[in-house]
C-alpha cells in the first residue's frame, strides 16, 4: 500500500472509485442478458471461481508466508466435495461448506509443523505438500478416480449456465467482502505487522504462530470453497487441474495484478483467464499471449497491473515538465 | 537377482540424472539466490534440441549431444543475464519470469513437435552378460555419461580457479567481489554449465526413456527436492540427497504400488525438511 504514492483524495475523486466499481458490478450482473451464450458464461464462471482462490492466496501472503500449495488446497476442497457428493450422496449446499471447513482444517494441521519453516523453505515445504496431495489423489484408486479423474459428481442447477452464473457471482461477492473485512480488520493489521518483522510483532504481544496459522486457515477455507464450487459446477475432476502448474498459475494471477493491493488478484485473474479465451483465434499460440503479458508486467510494472494508472499519471506529468522518464526503474 | 540388478541400475541412473539437472539449479541458487523454476523446461528443451539435431538433421549422436549442450548453455547465459540478474532478491518477479519461460518453451515444443511421445535413438544397443546377470549397454552408457560428468563437475568446482571462485561467491557474494572476483562472468559461466548439464541429462533421458513437453515439470519437482534437502551452499549435499531420492524412487515401487510410492517419497522428504529446515549440508540464508 505504502509503496505507491496515492494522491490525496479530493471531493471530485471521492466518488470516482465507488461509481466505477458499481458500474462494473451492474455490467457483470447484466452479462447473461447482454451476451447469453453459454460459452461466454462458462468462461466468466471459471473466472469467478479463480478470483476466490487467488484473493484467498493473497490473504495468506499478507502474513508474510508464501505457500506454493494453493492449487492443492483447491483440489482438496474439490475432491472432498466431489467424493462426499458421489459416495455419500450429500447435496451441494451441504458438501460445499463442509469441504471448505475440511480444507481449512487441513491447512491448520499442516501449518502447525510448517511454522518452523521460513520464507523460501516454507514455500518449498508447502510445494512438496501440494505435490504429495496430488500423488495421494492419483493413488486413491476408485475412491478418487485416480488418473482418469472423478466423475459423477452431483450438479447444482443442471445444465442452466445462467443459474450457475448468478450463484458464483453472489458467492464471489460474499467471499470478497469477507476477505476484505478480514484484511482491514485488527487481525489483518496484526498479520501485516508479522510480515514486516516477526520479531518486532511478537515483542509487542502479537502471537505470531497463532496468527500465521489463522491466516493459512482462512485462506484455505476460501480455496476449499472455490474448489468445491468448481467440483459441483464441472461435475468432473481431473487431478492435473490442481497440480504444481495449477498452483503456479494461481500465483501468477496474484502477481500479475499486484500482490500489494486487494484489487490486484481480481484484475490479474480476470485478465489471465479471460484473455486466452477471447484470443481463441490464435489457437495454439494463445499461451504465448499470457507469457508476453507476464514479461511486460515484470519488466515495466514492478508493482503489477494495478500500478498502471499511477505509472501513466507519473509519465504524463513528467512529460508535461519535459523531463526524462526515470520512474520505471523498479525498486 | 534380476530384480536386484535392475533396481540397482535404476537407482544409479535415476540418481545420476537427478543430480545432473539439480547441479545447474543449485549453482544459481547458491551463488545468486535465484530459484530457477524454469530449469525443468531447460532440461526438456535440451532433449528436444538433441532430437532435432540427431534425428532431424542427422549428425553423429555424440557430436549432437555436445552441440546441444553448447546451444542450451548459451540459452542459460541469456536467461541469467537478461531475465534473472536484473531481479536478484525479488522472488516474485523471478517466479513470474520462470513461468513465462516455461510457458514459452512448452508451447513452442507443443507447436513444433506436438504432444506425442517421441524418443531419441539409443546411444548404445545390445546387452552385457556377466554370469547370470544381464544389463543393457544403454543403461551402462547412460550411467557412465552421468558419472563422468558428475566427476568432471566435482573436479571443476574443487580444483579449478573458476570453480573456487564459484564457491567463494556462494559463501559471500560481496566478499567475493571485493576480492576481485568477477561475479557477473562467473555466474554466467555457472549458468552455462548448469544448463548444459541439464541439456545432456535431457538427451540421455530422452534416449533411455522418452521425451514429452511436460517432462520438465516432473524433473523440476525432483530438482527442488534435491536442492532444498541438501541446503544452500553445498555441492556434496546434492550428491547425497540425489542418491537418497534416487533410492526412494527406485526401491519404494517394489513395496508400494503406483503413485502411492511417490506420495510416500514426498512424505519422507517433508519429514526430513521439518527435521532440519535449513537443509542437511548447507547454511541458512535470508531470502
Amino acid at each position: 500500500m505504502d509503496m505507491i504514492e496515492q494522491p490525496s483524495i479530493t471531493d471530485r475523486r471521492k466518488w470516482l472509485k465507488p461509481s466505477i466499481l458499481a458500474g462494473l458490478v451492474v455490467i457483470i450482473a447484466l452479462m447473461p442478458v447482454i451476451q447469453g451464450s453459454p460459452y461466454i458464461l462458462h468462461i466468466f464462471i471459471l473466472t469467478f471461481i479463480y478470483i476466490i482462490a487467488a484473493v484467498s492466496l493473497r490473504t495468506i501472503t499478507i502474513s508474510g508466508q508464501f505457500p506454493l500449495a494453493h492449487g492443492a488446497f483447491m483440489g482438496i476442497g474439490a475432491y472432498v466435495a466431489g467424493m462426499a457428493s458421489k459416495w455419500l450422496g450429500w447435496p451441494p449446499w451441504f458438501t460445499i461448506p463442509s469441504a471448505a471447513i475440511v480444507t481449512a482444517g487441513i491447512g491448520m494441521l499442516i501449518s502447525y509443523p510448517f511454522s518452523r519453516l521460513r520464507a523460501l523453505y516454507y514455500a518449498m515445504g508447502s510445494l512438496f505438500f501440494g505435490i504429495g496431495v496430488i500423488y495421494m489423489v492419483y493413488a486413491g484408486g476408485i475412491w478418487t478416480g485416480g488418473y482418469s479423474g472423478l466423475t459423477g459428481i452431483g450438479s447444482m442447477f443442471g445444465s442452466s449456465k445462467v443459474a450457475y452464473y448468478y450463484f458464483f457471482l453472489g458467492l464471489t461477492m460474499v467471499c470478497l467482502l469477507a476477505l476484505h473485512r478480514f484484511e482491514f480488520s485488527r487481525i489483518g493489521i496484526n498479520l501485516k505487522a508479522i510480515a514486516q518483522s516477526h520479531l518486532v510483532a511478537s515483542s509487542v504481544g502479537i502471537n505470531e504462530g497463532w496468527y500465521r496459522i489463522l491466516a493459512v486457515s482462512v485462506g484455505c477455507f476460501f480455496a476449499g470453497l472455490a474448489g468445491a464450487g468448481y467440483a459441483h459446477y464441472n461435475t468432473v475432476l481431473s487431478p492435473a487441474t490442481f497440480n504444481f502448474m495449477g498452483t503456479l498459475w494461481l500465483v501468477m494471477y496474484v502477481l500479475l495484478g499486484g500482490i500489494e493491493s486487494f484489487a490486484g488478484p481480481i484484475i490479474g485473474t480476470s485478465i489471465l483467464v479471460l484473455l486466452p479465451e477471447f484470443a481463441r483465434d490464435l489457437k495454439v499460440y494463445s499461451p504465448f499471449l499470457s507469457a508476453v503479458l507476464l514479461l511486460i508486467v515484470v519488466f515495466l510494472m514492478p508493482k503489477g497491473l494495478v500500478s498502471l494508472p499511477y505509472l501513466i499519471r507519473a509519465w504524463y506529468t513528467e512529460r508535461k515538465k519535459g523531463k526524462k522518464i526515470t520512474h520505471v526503474s523498479g525498486n | 537377482m534380476e530384480l536386484a540388478v535392475a533396481t540397482v541400475t535404476n537407482l544409479l541412473i535415476l540418481s545420476s540424472m537427478y543430480i545432473l539437472v539439480a547441479l545447474g539449479f543449485a549453482f544459481l541458487f547458491n551463488m545468486l539466490g535465484i530459484p530457477n523454476f524454469a530449469h525443468g523446461a531447460v532440461y526438456m528443451l535440451g532433449g528436444y534440441i538433441g532430437l532435432a539435431l540427431i534425428s532431424a538433421v542427422g549428425i553423429n549422436q555424440w557430436a549432437g549431444l555436445i552441440i546441444t549442450a553448447v546451444i542450451v548453455g548459451a540459452f542459460g547465459v541469456f536467461l541469467e543475464k537478461f531475465c534473472f540478474r536484473p531481479f536478484i532478491g525479488d522472488f516474485n518477479r523471478i517466479v513470474m519470469i520462470c513461468v513465462a519461460v516455461i510457458v514459452i518453451l512448452q508451447t513452442g515444443v507443443n507447436i513444433i513437435v506436438g504432444t506425442e511421445i517421441v524418443s531419441l535413438p539409443s546411444f548404445a544397443t545390445g546387452v552385457l552378460r556377466v554370469g547370470l546377470v544381464s544389463v543393457s549397454y544403454e543403461r551402462i552408457v547412460t550411467f557412465a555419461v552421468g558419472a563422468f560428468l558428475l566427476g568432471a563437475v566435482v573436479w571443476f568446482v574443487n580444483r579449478t580457479k573458476w570453480g573456487q571462485q564459484m564457491q567463494a561467491i556462494s559463501q559471500d557474494i560481496e566478499g567475493a567481489s571485493l576480492q576481485g572476483i568477477n561475479v557477473r562472468r562467473v555466474s554466467a559461466l555457472a549458468s552455462f554449465i548448469g544448463c548444459a548439464l541439464a541439456a545432456i541429462a535431457g538427451c540421455m533421458v530422452g534416449a533411455y526413456l522418452s521425451l514429452g513437453p511436460f517432462m520438465g515439470d516432473f524433473m523440476l519437482v525432483k530438482v527442488l527436492i534435491l536442492a532444498i534437502l541438501s541446503g544452500v551452499g553445498s555441492i556434496s549435499g546434492i550428491f547425497i540427497a540425489g542418491l537418497v531420492l534416487g533410492s526412494l524412487d527406485s526401491i519404494l515401487p517394489l513395496f508400494v504400488s503406483g503413485a502411492a510410492s511417490d506420495a510416500v517419497a514426498v512424505a519422507i522428504v517433508i519429514v526430513l525438511l521439518l527435521i532440519r529446515p535449513q537443509g542437511f549440508f548447507g547454511h541458512e540464508v535470508e531470502m
